[in-house]
């Protein structure tokens, strides 16, 4: 090619200068540049993407350093084969990629070289937002020349990017890096980051994490009476152990109970509590306590009274009531007004089994 | 109002009751009232908590981390030996014996945590919580707040039926 010695030579002197120099270098070689861009693609079969990529790599590259991050800094002089094939530094690739948009602005950009920089930026801003926005229509017709891993890791790059340009300033740099890293060993994931929030795997580990705790921490909330009102997960948590306790209290003050109370019962259950049906279980246990209670009944003559009694509260206790049942319990009480607590279990015990 | 447990044969409530009653009823059998001295009674009162503990636990059987930790914790209690051990009883094996330690500490002490730090680790209310949970400690935060709902859920049952239970035996 014929401006391949040209750029050799270009490159090895911008390659020798310092960082601090090449703007004016920038400056010289940037009007150049943009001629031969315009000139170059007949002598060059490959796109403009090529074209432009083989004419002023290192220029590009320091083109672009300034007005974007002081990051990209071409250490290596790139070859031109190397650009022709893969792509290996992904530095470059980066700035290049955009750099194939900017070709098509290079008419506006001749303008002015002394702001050359904010029309560069400005246009890099607005082709990568485009970009972006547009990039799953975009992948084979931008850059047809280009071979299919580059272009993905300019994905990423470009998700670095648009972190940058949307102004994240959380963790834009370091995820502009660790995307730049993670590029060249793994591959691709692609995922579209929220506004100002990165991309790495790590965040998004933790931000799924702490969804889940955080629709946890909501049930727990509804199922604990009077966390509702409470605002922040601390408060919310001194209520649920809170709640906890007073719980767990209340089954030993329950046990004590249970342990004060003098059941004069003769269980003779074990037979009955075979069976599996809960129903029957239900239906037996009204029966079983009430020895408990006609002993302690005083006289006779409250006998109606406690019947009746019993029976609103085996209506309205519903763990041991069914309607169904109460229709056999009610003859059974008149026998059990008579017969001795232990006779009674026993009695009714087989009388219920007939029944099943 | 009759409330589901007779709808639902086979729901947690039924199962519980069950086996209380029964535990219950054994012991009563076991050891008939004749005094009423506080030893005894004391003993009577161990025995019917640890009846309910363990007929809640048996309801759950072993599909939670907390139920296990506390059939495991109530059988090394009464027997002194280990009859079982699986993998996840082994995990929660020290979240155990630090329990046994810290219950009687948390009968009596009142949540002082105010000043717990906000955000993704949330260190002395989670800590708590870990203690009070039967084997909690096994576990990261995201599973203990699951068993903790579990937990709170059987608690409520077990309450429930349990003063049903005193209040007939006490009318």
């Amino acid at each position: 090619m014929e401006s391949n010695p040209g750029t050799t030579e270009t490159r090895s002197n911008l390659t020798a200068s310092d960082g601090g120099q090449v703007t004016a270098f920038e400056s010289l070689q940037f009007t150049d540049e943009i001629h031969r861009l315009i000139l170059a693609p007949t002598t060059i079969n490959a796109s403009s993407f090529t074209a432009l990529v083989e004419l002023p790599p290192p220029q590009a590259v320091e083109l672009l350093h300034s007005p974007d991050s002081t990051k990209f800094i071409a250490a290596k002089p790139p070859n031109v084969e190397d650009f022709k094939g893969s792509f290996r530094f992904p530095s470059n690739t980066s700035l290049i990629e955009p750099d194939a948009r900017f070709s098509v602005f290079s008419g506006e950009a001749n303008n002015g070289n002394e702001n050359r920089d904010s029309p560069v930026s400005k246009i890099l801003n607005s082709n990568l937002e485009k970009a972006v926005k547009s990039e799953p229509a975009e992948t084979e017709s931008a850059q047809p020349l280009v071979s299919d891993p580059p272009v993905e890791k300019r994905r990423i790059k470009r998700k670095g990017r648009e972190n940058k340009v949307k102004g994240s300033t959380k963790k834009s740099k370091t995820a502009v890096n660790e995307s730049s890293e993670d590029a060249e060993k793994l591959p691709y994931v692609h995922v579209r980051a929220r506004r100002g929030q990165a991309t790495d795997s790590h965040s998004l580990a933790e931000r799924a994490r702490r969804e889940k705790i955080n629709a946890r921490m909501k049930f727990l909330q509804e199922l604990v009476p009077g966390c509702n009102k409470i605002s922040g997960t601390a408060l919310v948590l001194d209520e649920i152990i809170n709640h906890v306790q007073s719980l767990q209290r209340q089954v030993e003050f329950l046990s004590m109970r249970l342990a004060a109370v003098n059941p004069r019962i003769d269980f003779n259950l074990d037979s009955v509590f075979t069976s599996e049906s809960g129903s029957l279980m239900d239906s037996n246990f009204p029966g079983l306590v009430m020895p408990v209670m006609w002993p302690e009944v005083q006289g006779d003559g409250h006998r109606q009274q406690y019947q009746h009694q019993w029976n609103s509260d085996a209506l309205q206790q519903p763990v041991w009531g069914r309607e169904v049942h109460n229709n056999y319990i009610t003859p059974e009480k008149s026998l059990l007004t008579y017969d001795s607590s232990a006779n009674s279990v026993t009695l009714q015990a087989n009388q219920l089994k007939m029944e099943l | 109002m009759y409330n589901p447990d007779h709808t639902k044969p086979g729901s947690l409530k039924s199962r519980f009751t069950t086996r209380f009653l029964r535990a219950l009823s054994k012991i009563h059998a076991h050891k008939p009232i004749s005094s009423s001295s506080p030893t005894e009674m004391f003993q009577r009162y161990q025995r019917i908590k640890a009846a309910a503990d363990k007929s809640m636990a048996y309801s759950v059987r072993s599909r939670r981390t907390w139920s296990r930790a506390m059939l495991w914790k109530l059988r090394t209690r009464s027997c002194g030996r280990r009859s079982v051990k699986t993998s996840t009883i082994i995990k929660s094996q020290q979240a155990i014996m630090k329990k046994t330690r810290h219950e009687k500490q948390n009968e009596n002490t009142t949540t002082t945590a105010t000043t717990g730090e906000d955000g993704v680790g949330f260190c002395v209310e989670e800590d708590e919580l870990r203690e009070i949970v039967p084997g909690g400690e096994a576990m990261d935060l995201c599973n203990l707040l699951d068993e903790t709902a579990h937990y709170i859920k059987c608690l409520t049952t077990q309450v429930q039926v349990m003063k049903k239970i005193a209040d007939f035996y006490s009318l």
